[in-house]
């Protein structure tokens, strides 16, 4: 047998130091622990502010209603759900958000549906270019949709060069124009490719099999379809429902270009006039009540795919499912999925980028086409230079790249390393922690992110100085929001790998740093290219995020389009818009490049 | 060539029980040892810490006159620095580097010149068939091939100690008789000390110089192959070591051929628990000529020998025979039981040795 000789003359202090040393030479820990601090500091501390701005008086209620600034107080909870004005800044915008919502989500899942039934098990034509062009829409910046109805039906009610309808003598109804309607249309228009993402990945990964058994048991295709595959596709159907609800709950710019006219208020845009009038109080409420909201959301979610687990097929064989013929029906649907991509995305590209090049909207006389708004020579009826030439539209460009560039950077290093730190360090107290505040970005709308930023970062608190008015503070923002998706890849990257590379170098000598170098970068590289490629197209057009953040001189793209718009210069909101289109555009054909693999994985979620 | 000393380790993973229990044991320099076990016995975690992948909780790891480890001086040798070899299961080639990267990268570490690594890849190369293989990437490796480059690695900086993780388990067994080999040949070629893991007792009898069979994180047993075979220390070792397994009686369970086993020895039914003899040692005769008479069940031929299912008034177990078996299935015959296979446990399920 074995000898046994346990040694009891360890000291205690020997233990405490071999316990340390152990975990100074771990970086793995080292890593873990910085970033736990950072993480705390970005994650936690603006949710706590916003809690606490929710029940303290600012200094300019204290001033005018008497009593102490920041002492607690229920006022701005009654003044959101209780007061006279309460009506105004929550009852009636959710009810309009409940209404927007519930029609927007309806067509996207349905149109997600059908087109990607349509796409992945039939032989409607040019079904291999549909997979990818149905996804552009997605691409677009939200306001892209949004500026691009305007241009089209836009009546007298509002000031700026006339809709092109209205051109041609057509004045388009309000109800047409603005309001619940184009809301509606246009959110779902923008938020169909991503019920049809994933619908297309729950159809293609449906076993085959199990399509097969049903037809020799004498099942036709219709019963195949209404017996196996739609009920299979139930727990997707509720997370792209749950989902997509969310997203349109927090999407700013769709209702404040198409809703502001008509004075139709949802949620979001209520919390932005907040912001403008300075109400921090209220603010932070109605950021509160977003976030619920988005909780809420996210835990059904949860449940749902809990609860329907038994439905999850593990893939077959990975046999395609052969197309079903359509017959007479092919051309029909062929009409109507193309037709999808013309309004979806082809229309308002178009629609945008004629509208920069006529003089006069409406006018399709040859002379009247031009680069006057690009160049800013001869501008009709406008005292601005044209986009080549204004300055703040460079501005916001090189912002925009900076900032968006800076943050996926940051973002795609930050989520290997939380990956590497959560995954190296199984079963830890760092692991864990990492790994749940790292999502918890994800439970708040934009809007409500920013709120929360916006009331920490405004004032210096200790060593962090104010960064209201600030590139970094656009940055960090980003970085944090991101953060989930980051990690996300980041730790799933990691999984693949494994330890082992790791260690075969550390056995033949390679100290951290070179194993780093030499090995994880190198297999890590296409998933830190598209950790950042990711986000960089999420924050080239992101608005809702950043739009109550950004100060003169600190303007992105996507929020200059906005100021284009506040002040009627329609041409130039447009171009602006387009040229964030191209950009996003070029960014998806590198990443196609670069991972030889459609978006469909990468865009979900 | 050194010597690996393992003083009083133990490893705590956090589950009830500890991975590697207060385990102390000694491998002799130059000998191809292998830690035998079933699936989380903590022989995996024993070579890792060896290898310095793993901490132990406690105690102390030599290799010759380096220490590896000691949690009473509180020394911890980085692996990086310890010299030694360790192929992965998974063989964890870089998929990113070609053969000859994959080679050299050990000596890239000692900043050896690019001649001398050219000289070195040239040697293995040789020594293990990777001729026309050097520009290649491990995707386009047969698997064989692969196991060759990830040994070729940890040889290419003359490891004072190899350690090897279950390095057959994914060949198929044409490629795993003639790695058997290849290994065995090696180690006779670099004289260094080899640590393998397996859960496989046949490889580890086939390839170790000596065996060392882990239980539950405590070394049952540590002896040369046939030693271990010949002679188990524990019921566990009897179980886990031989193909048919030792048909294993006790007197609840087959009293008539529990019975008949103890008279073949000097033991006392009160000293003994369980009694245990060898497929191989239970020898067929006609019906009424043997200690006892048993019914056939099943009769596999394996082309060299027979292997017999037998029933003993409800006990069932199974004999080697090398000649054709007296009889048919279903019929009774008669069964003599030769004493060098008998082994006799006692209520600790420990050896019981005739003085």
């Amino acid at each position: 047998m074995v000898s046994l000789n346990p040694t009891n003359q360890n000291s205690l202090l020997i233990r405490i130091k071999i316990k340390i040393s152990q975990l100074l030479l771990q970086p793995s820990f080292i890593i873990g622990s910085i970033l736990v601090i950072i993480l705390t500091y970005l994650v936690i501390a603006p949710i706590i502010s916003i809690f606490s701005n929710s029940v303290s008086l600012t200094m300019m209620d204290a001033m005018l209603s008497g009593g102490k600034d920041g002492a607690f107080t229920y006022k701005y909870v009654e003044r959101v759900f209780t007061s006279s004005i309460s009506e105004k800044i929550f009852w009636t915008p959710l009810k309009n958000s409940i209404t927007v919502s519930f029609f927007a989500t309806l067509i996207a899942l349905a149109l997600g549906l059908i087109l990607a039934s349509l796409v992945t098990s039939t032989n409607i034509f040019g079904r291999r270019y549909l997979g990818f062009l149905l996804i552009i829409p997605y691409m677009l910046p939200s306001q892209a949709m949004a500026t691009a109805w305007l241009t089209m039906f836009k009546n007298r009610k509002i000031s700026g060069p006339p809709g092109m309808l209205e051109s041609f003598g057509f004045t388009p109804p309000d109800w047409l124009a603005y309001g619940p309607l184009p809301i509606s249309i246009c959110m779902a228009l923008s938020y169909f490719p991503f019920a049809f993402l994933l619908f297309s990945s729950a159809l293609s990964k449906i076993d085959i099999q199990l399509e097969e058994v049903a037809s020799t048991l004498g099942a036709k295709t219709k019963a195949i379809w209404t017996k196996i595959i739609l009920p299979l596709l139930i727990p997707t159907t509720m997370s792209v429902l749950l989902l997509t609800v969310a997203r349109t709950l927090g999407t700013f710019a769709t209702p404040y270009i198409l809703g502001t006219p008509a004075k139709y208020t949802l949620l979001s845009t209520s919390l932005y006039s907040s912001v403008r009038s300075n109400e921090s109080g209220v603010v932070a409420v109605l950021a509160i009540v977003l976030s619920l909201i988005g909780v809420m959301l996210l835990l059904v979610d949860i449940w749902v795919v809990r609860k329907w687990q038994r439905f999850v097929t593990v893939g077959g064989k990975g046999i395609k499912r052969q197309p079903s013929k359509l017959g007479l029906f092919r051309t029909p649907t062929t009409i109507f999925a193309w037709l999808i991509f013309l309004l979806a995305a082809l229309g308002p590209f178009v629609v945008l980028a004629l509208s920069t090049l006529m003089r006069e909207p409406g006018n399709f006389s040859f002379s009247n086409f031009g680069l006057a708004y690009w160049t800013g020579v001869n501008v009709p009826g406008m005292d601005q230079p044209g986009m080549f030439t204004s300055p703040e539209v460079l501005t916001a460009l090189k912002n925009s790249f900076i900032i968006a560039g800076s943050a996926s950077i940051i973002c795609g290093a930050l989520g290997l390393l939380i990956g590497y730190a959560v995954v190296r360090l199984p079963g830890t107290l760092i692991s864990g922690f990492l790994r749940q505040i790292s999502f918890l970005p994800y439970l708040m709308p934009g809007l409500a992110f920013a709120a929360a930023y916006l009331s920490l970062f405004a004032v210096a608190r200790g060593p962090i100085p104010a960064l209201y008015g600030s590139i970094s503070l656009l940055i960090l923002v980003m970085v944090v929001t991101y953060l989930p998706y980051a990690s996300r890849s980041g730790i799933s990257a990691m999984m693949q790998v494994g330890p082992e590379p790791e260690e075969a170098g550390m056995v033949l000598g390679a100290g951290f740093w070179r194993r780093i170098v030499s090995i994880l970068a190198p297999l890590q590289k296409s998933a830190l290219v598209i950790a950042i490629i990711l986000p960089f197209i999420t924050g080239m057009k992101e608005l809702s995020l950043v739009v109550m953040l950004v100060t003169p001189g600190t303007e992105l793209l996507t929020t200059q389009s906005i100021r284009f718009l506040d002040f009627g210069y329609t041409q130039l909101a447009n171009a602006t818009i387009l040229i964030i289109g191209v950009v996003v555009m070029i960014s998806v054909l590198i990443l196609n490049r670069v991972t030889k693999t459609n978006l469909a994985s990468g865009l979900g979620g | 060539m050194s010597e690996i000393k393992l003083n009083s380790l133990v490893k705590n993973f956090g589950g009830n029980s500890l991975a590697v229990d207060n385990l102390s044991v000694t491998f002799p320099s130059g000998e191809f040892v292998c830690l035998l076990g079933p699936s989380g016995c903590g022989k995996t975690t024993t070579l890792r810490m060896i290898a310095g992948l793993e901490r132990p909780d406690s105690g102390e790891i030599f290799c010759g006159d380096q220490t590896y480890f000691s949690s009473n001086t509180g020394e911890y040798l980085k692996t990086e620095k310890r010299n030694l070899g360790l192929m992965f299961q998974s063989y964890a080639l870089w998929p990113h580097m070609t053969v000859f990267q994959n080679i050299v990268f050990g000596l890239d570490m000692k900043n050896e010149s690019s001649s001398e690594k050219d000289k070195r890849f040239e040697e293995l190369e040789k020594l293990f068939q990777l001729k026309n293989l050097k520009n290649r990437y491990p995707s386009e490796l047969s698997g064989g091939q692969q196991q060759r480059v990830a040994l070729a690695r940890m040889l290419a900086v003359n490891p004072n100690l190899l350690l090897l993780d279950e390095p057959l388990s994914n060949l198929d067994s044409n490629l795993r008789l003639e790695m058997r080999a290849e290994l065995k040949r090696l180690h006779q070629t670099l004289g260094c000390t080899i640590v393998f893991v397996t859960h496989d007792q046949m490889e580890a009898m086939t390839l170790a110089t000596s065996i060392a069979v882990m239980n539950k994180g405590i070394i049952e047993q540590l002896a040369k192959p046939m030693e271990i075979y010949k002679n188990p220390k524990s019921l566990f070792v009897a179980k886990f070591v031989g193909s048919p397994q030792m048909n294993i009686v006790d007197f609840n369970d087959g009293e008539q051929l529990a019975s008949s086993l103890l008279n073949k020895t000097k033991f006392d039914k009160n000293n003994v628990k369980t009694l245990g003899i060898r497929p191989e040692s239970i020898k067929l005769t006609s019906k009424d000529n043997g200690d006892i008479n048993g019914t056939i069940e099943t009769i596999q031929p394996t082309g060299a020998d027979w292997i017999v299912g037998l029933n003993i008034s409800g006990k069932s177990i199974f004999a080697i025979s090398s000649d054709q078996p007296p009889g048919n299935e279903n019929d009774i015959i008669g069964l003599s039981f030769k004493l060098d296979g008998l082994h006799t446990f006692d209520r600790n399920d420990l050896k019981l040795e005739a003085d």
